[in-house]
């Protein structure tokens, strides 16, 4: 027998193994497709761009990790940490070990579940892909960071803290919303809008970052990750599309889906906001041309206007996004790094360079608002006090952010905003949460706010460093970087050539 | 896994669409907190200290020991604020004039309700 072509192999996996069922009807064999109210016709029209089969998919993926491994091996049998720009980069990797890592984790069991729960064959065989995917890239991430995890503190226990720590619940929240929602809507949320809407937005400044910043073990894995990124991109807008085109009455349920994610992830990636801007060292690009570009020109411009064909407008928040980006990342720094003495990295004051650097980049909001702050913490700092915030901050219902985000288009003011349900009062950062809270309200009046969690003594105690413990930290992994023991390590290890640390 | 049911009716509004009842208490609501309740405090007209601060206090606690203990020992992690100073109290948009033997629960802030002041 000749052997299958690449096109037969795919149809024999997808098509020929399906059937219809006889002992069950269609609806009790895949009972989730149907309670969003999404309605699907054909699951044949659904057109998987890449047709991969097992045999091929395996092929591809163990050469590329043949590869990355040996480049592991070469960096950390040649110290290859000393070579990144400066350990105050690698709050940017912890922040992302704790905050993306695990996630990769749980999405690749949700695209195993979504792989088992679609009607048709060909959308299943892609989510599974998709879930070993990113399988693959939890496991390469975490090894492309094993080697700082040797030399620097914060980075144990990612997992741990990502259920706990309270400034991670950001991301927990973000996910499980999404891992609790129906398979359309998750497919809305992942697919679409975080892996083809605002992919660009994080991982690109990621990747350049780390490739500026001499990390090569995180670059490697970026780049190693980046062929299946391009995959999960093209299918995100294939599932949208299928959705939309499959029954007009989609088009609102999409929508509305599109508002609440757009906004949910716009909020998540105020993280890549902060990394762009005072995370790295030697800087890239700022927040604000990331955004212009990646989100602006490639997406508002480039996408929607395709997406219009469908009855589909760019999501609410976007105007507000935009006004945002003046100032986003200063705003949500300076929180960051008043309360360092309870997150699982440490920050410090920009140098002087940096802050002519944002002077430069942020020429209407910076000096008239932020740099003022810094030259305060400069001088409690030369006093001795350095500024570490004292109580525990009000968190956002919906993102759970602390709420501390401008009045739109005016960094001096904060607004918050607050509802009522069921007999309780809810705060929010924004409208747009605020709005994703009215939507839903039974889903969220469930959400476990950290500090409220904290003042019910859920979290090992009354006390902020019976807390901490309860997290897994380590006195060594908060608070203020230049008296650190990463950053007196780092000095030994960079003294002149022949003296022995 | 439950019957499959669709509970939406007007979806887009406060109904939900799920696999079957759906119905959870609030995981921060007041009869969690007994006799105590949670307070927020915003400083406004400034951004050195941007986020509201929660508390956790007796609905008793008077006033002048919600302001000594709570306000000035968390605003004053900023060495400009002035406990004296602090003015113009609002319940979010609507002035309050608090009175120091008054309680949390006398001056009508609600559990998570938000206190709001500025320095004069």
């Amino acid at each position: 027998m000749a052997k299958a072509s690449m096109r037969e192999r795919y149809q024999l996996l997808t098509r020929d193994l399906d059937w219809q069922p006889s002992f069950v009807t269609k609806e009790e064999l895949y009972p989730h497709t149907r309670f969003e109210g999404i309605k699907i016709h054909d699951w044949d029209a659904w057109e998987d761009p890449f047709r991969l089969t097992v045999d091929a998919y395996a092929k591809y993926q163990s050469e590329k990790d043949k590869r990355l491994y040996a480049g592991f091996d070469t960096l950390a049998q040649g110290q290859g940490h000393l070579q990144i720009s400066d350990p105050r980069y690698l709050a940017a990797i912890k922040l992302f070990r704790q905050a993306v890592t695990p996630q990769e984790y749980n999405v690749h069991r949700h695209f195993g579940y979504i792989a088992r729960a679609l009607d048709g064959p060909g959308p299943r065989c892609a989510n599974l892909f998709q879930s070993i995917d990113e399988l693959r890239h939890a496991q390469t991430q975490t090894h492309s960071v094993s080697m700082y995890n040797k030399y620097y503190d914060g980075f144990h226990s990612p997992e741990r803290m990502l259920q706990k720590v309270w400034y991670l619940s950001v991301s927990k929240s973000y996910f499980d919303d999404a891992l609790s929602a129906g398979p359309f809507e998750f497919l809305t949320a992942i697919s679409f809008s975080f892996e083809y809407f605002l992919t660009n937005l994080l991982f690109v400044p990621f990747m350049s970052g780390a490739s500026f910043n001499g990390d090569l073990s995180v670059m490697s894995a970026g780049f190693s990750a980046q062929s299946d990124e391009s995959r999960h991109m093209t299918l995100g807008l294939e599932v949208i599309k299928f959705i939309l085109e499959q029954d007009e009455d989609n088009v609102p349920i999409v929508q509305g889906w599109l508002d609440k994610w757009f906004w949910r992830g716009y909020r998540f990636l105020g993280l890549v906001a902060m990394m762009q801007d005072y995370l790295l060292p030697r800087k890239v690009m700022s927040w604000q041309e990331a955004f212009e570009l990646y989100l602006e020109q490639q997406m508002l411009e480039g996408l929607f206007p395709d997406l219009e064909y469908y009855g589909i407008r760019p999501p609410t928040g976007v105007d507000q996004a935009i006004a945002e980006k003046t100032y986003l990342s200063h705003a949500l720094y300076w929180v960051f790094y008043q309360f360092s003495h309870a997150a699982v990295f440490t920050t410090t004051i920009p140098q002087a360079e940096e802050l002519d650097w944002m002077s430069a980049q942020y020429p209407g909001t910076f000096d008239q608002h932020f740099r003022p702050l810094w030259e305060k913490a400069a001088r409690m700092q030369a006093d001795g006090n350095r500024f570490f915030v004292g109580g525990l901050p009000m968190l956002c219902q919906i993102c759970q952010i602390p709420a501390a985000f401008p009045e739109p288009g005016n960094p001096a003011k904060i607004v918050t905003f607050h509802g009522e349900y069921g007999g309780e009062r809810y705060n929010f950062c924004s409208q747009f949460c605020k709005s994703i809270f009215e939507r839903e309200p039974k889903k969220y009046i469930q959400a476990l706010l950290p500090v409220h969690q904290i003042y019910q003594g859920n979290c090992g105690g009354a006390t902020i460093p019976e807390v901490l413990e309860w997290y897994g930290m380590t006195p060594h992994d908060s608070g203020e970087y230049t008296t650190s023991r990463e950053a007196e390590n780092w000095a030994k290890w960079h003294a002149p050539a022949g003296v022995m640390a | 896994m439950g019957e499959v049911a669709c509970t939406g009716g007007s979806y887009g509004m406060t109904e939900m669409r799920t696999l079957g009842a759906y119905d959870f208490p609030a995981a921060d609501r007041q009869e969690l907190f007994g006799e105590d309740q949670l307070v927020n405090v915003h400083w406004d007209d400034q951004i050195f200290v941007p986020v509201p601060a929660c508390f956790r206090v007796p609905k008793s606690m008077k006033w002048s020991d919600f302001k000594t203990q709570m306000i000035d020992t968390w605003a004053g992690t900023d060495p400009d604020y002035r406990a004296d100073a602090a003015t113009d109290w609002r319940l979010d948009d609507d002035p309050i004039e608090p009175q120091p033997d008054q309680t949390i629960a006398d001056l009508g802030i609600v559990h998570k309700g938000l206190v709001r002041f500025r320095l004069g």
